[in-house]
């Protein structure tokens, strides 16, 4: 019977060799890029979901500040819904979580609309790894930070109106050594306007 | 003797090859579909959400351009031909459905307040939907890690049953709860906002057209008649009332405007550059248009009185009740170049209407506790002297210049020296002209202003939400976040 040669042997090992390595590192990059453009796609959705949540909360804001650092935000909205522990539940629980009616005041700056006795305290900021939006006490994480999600919010007062403007960025998988324009180039900006912006 | 057959297994090489490479094809391909699945199907549920509050803002548009015809076209406001109906004190709309992308919207409007002048203030109710485009299922949620929700937390979808329905009612108000199919999944977002009513007298002098004035000497300055009576202390920080003294705004919807004299307060203009602005105390902005609708007589007043018709000679009303600031006691009157005098129902505060249909080139005499309206067709000229509001009250004496039906009509003011007065003048297509150094308490809303003399004007704060409503804004905005 005949056989393959030594230096057939050899030259096949050596092309399949080539060939499995290919394969291999092929299936590497390919996992890599997943992850990398499964990670970008994903983190940008984070990004839109904590513009989201802060745009839709500063578009009825009583009063919105931002901290030093910009990475704080801290909001008063109106009290719309009815919660346990208020005065209209303690006289009748089955108005939880239903919307009150407004009342209106005149005070020493003009006419106020008013849902309840006292407005409801909502802030931003970062915890740890996460981005939490905490109201009346409880904690709801809108964004995990382990993408190194860095939201930054600017709040400017004009004359007549009010408005914040956001931009949050993130760190992609597949950059270079770090560097900043890595970061920048994921910027996304968003402007919300207060329409509840209570002067004086 | 057996041939060997190496040309078949010189070809598997090739084979694994062509095998390994499709293989790794078919990787990266399901790879790419995977990621452009999920992020079209998220792209398309942020779209919704931010579309459905769209359509549900544009459902407040509707309703809100409803409101403003209660004041400007009252015989078409809410008009079923228009697709509203009411039923238990609340405006419904059929709803609307618009857009490339099938957007629908419904409103509700009901009236739910009515402030000291009887202005009713209405609340809208409205909610925007928008259908959701690709995989039934939510995205990302397994980013915010074990047990924690991320985007269905925020955006609330409607894939088989509509979830605001089942879990608080079509109302929200935990009544009517049941199981609503959807026929195709949506995003459903309502908001809330409160309709105010716009009184005439928001600032000192609010001027649609071309001002020129006033003295050099003159000053606008402002107080509050609830503190008591009118003294200056603009220039007194230290005073109680010095946040009262410098609200004395002039608004001018024009770039043409010579302004003179000392300004205590803002100055808004629509193109303008204000060349003293160091006699300007507040923020000038010259960014500022706006428009003053024609006025048109109300039609919510009661029946006229059978008399007085008219202000001939010496004209006295002895007005047989108090009355209401929204249902004054109502005379009409064909002339007017007489002496008037209002007096009080006994010490009650006495609400007092009268709509004339000529011009005033009479005297008026209001006594205290009366408040008295007066609405007319034609134009006023006087003097300063004849206005006499004995409370010094500027509310007390309000002045409605109907404006007139046919546009070239122009529609006059003149008031002359010698002599003050209180009173407020709204009057958005009259051309107001002004002579002499009167001391002046009130607010004044015109075409055009003209006053050359060294005039003291001081705006009561009390003017700001004093009047019948001559528009609405929206002054509050709530997400009803379930």
């Amino acid at each position: 019977m005949a056989g393959f040669t030594l230096s057939e042997l050899l030259v096949t090992m050596s092309l399949s060799s080539i060939v499995l390595a290919a394969a291999v590192t092929c299936g590497i990059t390919l996992q890599k890029s997943f992850n990398a453009t499964d990670n970008y796609l994903a983190t940008h959705i984070q990004q839109v979901r904590i513009i989201d949540y802060l745009n839709r909360d500063v578009k009825r804001g009583l009063v919105v500040t931002t901290s030093v650092d910009l990475q704080s935000v801290t909001m008063t909205l109106p009290s719309y819904l009815i919660q346990a522990g208020d005065t209209e539940a303690l006289s009748n629980p089955s108005l939880v979580n239903t919307p009150r009616t407004p009342t209106i005041s005149y005070t020493s700056s003009g006419w106020q609309v008013n849902y309840g006795t006292s407005n409801t305290g909502v802030v931003y900021s970062i915890n740890g790894n996460s981005i939490v939006r905490v109201e009346n006490g409880v904690v709801t994480t809108i964004a995990a930070s382990t993408d190194q999600l860095v939201p930054s919010t600017t709040d400017v007062e004009l004359a007549n109106t009010e408005y914040s403007s956001t931009t949050v960025t993130f760190m992609p998988i597949f950059n270079l050594a770090g560097n900043t324009a890595d970061r920048t180039g994921t910027t996304l900006y968003a402007t919300a306007y207060l329409r509840n912006k209570r002067r004086g | 003797m057996q041939l060997l057959k190496t040309p078949a297994r010189q070809a598997n090489v090739l084979l694994c090859v062509l095998c390994t490479i499709l293989v790794v094809s078919l990787i990266g391909g399901n790879v790419l579909l995977n990621c452009v699945t999920r992020y079209n199907t998220a792209a398309s549920q942020v779209r919704s959400w931010k579309e459905s509050l769209d359509a549900a803002e544009a459902g407040g548009d509707i309703a809100y351009a409803e409101i403003r015809k209660t004041i400007l076209d009252p015989t078409n406001a809410f008009s079923p031909s228009g697709g509203w109906t009411y039923s238990g004190g609340v405006y419904t709309n059929s709803g609307v459905t618009f857009g490339r992308d099938n957007l629908s919207t419904s409103s509700k409007v009901d009236l739910f307040y009515y402030d000291s002048n009887g202005n009713p203030w209405y609340r809208i109710r409205t909610k925007g939907t928008s259908p959701v485009t690709g995989l039934r299922r939510i995205t990302m949620d397994d980013r915010m890690g074990v047990g924690t929700r991320g985007d269905s937390l925020l955006r609330k979808i409607d894939f088989n049953y509509d979830h605001f329905v089942a879990t608080y009612g079509p109302n929200g108000d935990n009544v009517g709860k049941t199981l609503l199919p959807v026929t195709t999944p949506q995003i459903t977002r309502r908001v809330e906002l409160v309709a105010a009513p716009i009184t005439p007298f928001e600032a000192a002098i609010k001027d649609a057209g071309t001002f020129y004035g006033l003295g050099n000497a003159a000053q606008i300055d402002s107080y509050n008649s609830a503190n008591g009576a009118y003294y200056f202390c603009a220039n007194n920080p230290s005073d109680p009332h010095y946040a009262d003294s410098r609200s004395g705004n002039v608004e001018i919807d024009s770039a043409v405007a010579t302004i003179r004299g000392m300004l205590y307060g803002n100055l808004y203009t629509n193109g303008g550059t204000v060349v003293r602005s160091s006699q300007v105390t507040g923020a000038i902005d010259n960014n500022v248009p706006f428009t003053l609708p024609p006025f048109k007589m109300p039609t919510d007043l009661p029946l006229p009185q059978n008399s007085p018709t008219k202000a001939n000679g010496n004209t006295t009303i002895n007005p047989p009740a108090a009355g209401a600031p929204q249902s004054p006691t109502f005379y009409l009157f064909s002339s007017f170049n007489g002496n008037l005098t209002v007096n009080p129902y006994g010490s009650s505060m006495t609400y007092v209407a009268i709509h004339t249909t000529s011009d005033i080139t009479g005297t008026i005499d209001v006594k205290p506790n009366v408040h008295l309206v007066i609405y007319f067709d034609g134009n006023i000229n006087v003097k300063a002297r004849d206005l006499t509001n004995e409370s010094g009250i500027a509310a007390n004496l309000q002045l409605y210049g109907i404006s007139p039906t046919d546009p070239s009509v122009n529609q006059t003011i003149d008031i002359s020296s010698p002599g003050n007065f209180a009173a407020t003048i709204y009057a958005p297509s009259a051309a107001y002209t002004m002579n002499g150094n009167p001391d002046i308490t009130g607010a004044l809303v015109c075409k055009s202003f003209y006053g050359n003399g060294n005039t003291s004007w001081h705006y009561d704060r009390q003017l700001d939400h004093e009047g019948d409503a001559v528009d609405y804004r929206i002054v509050s905005y709530v997400e009803d976040t379930r």
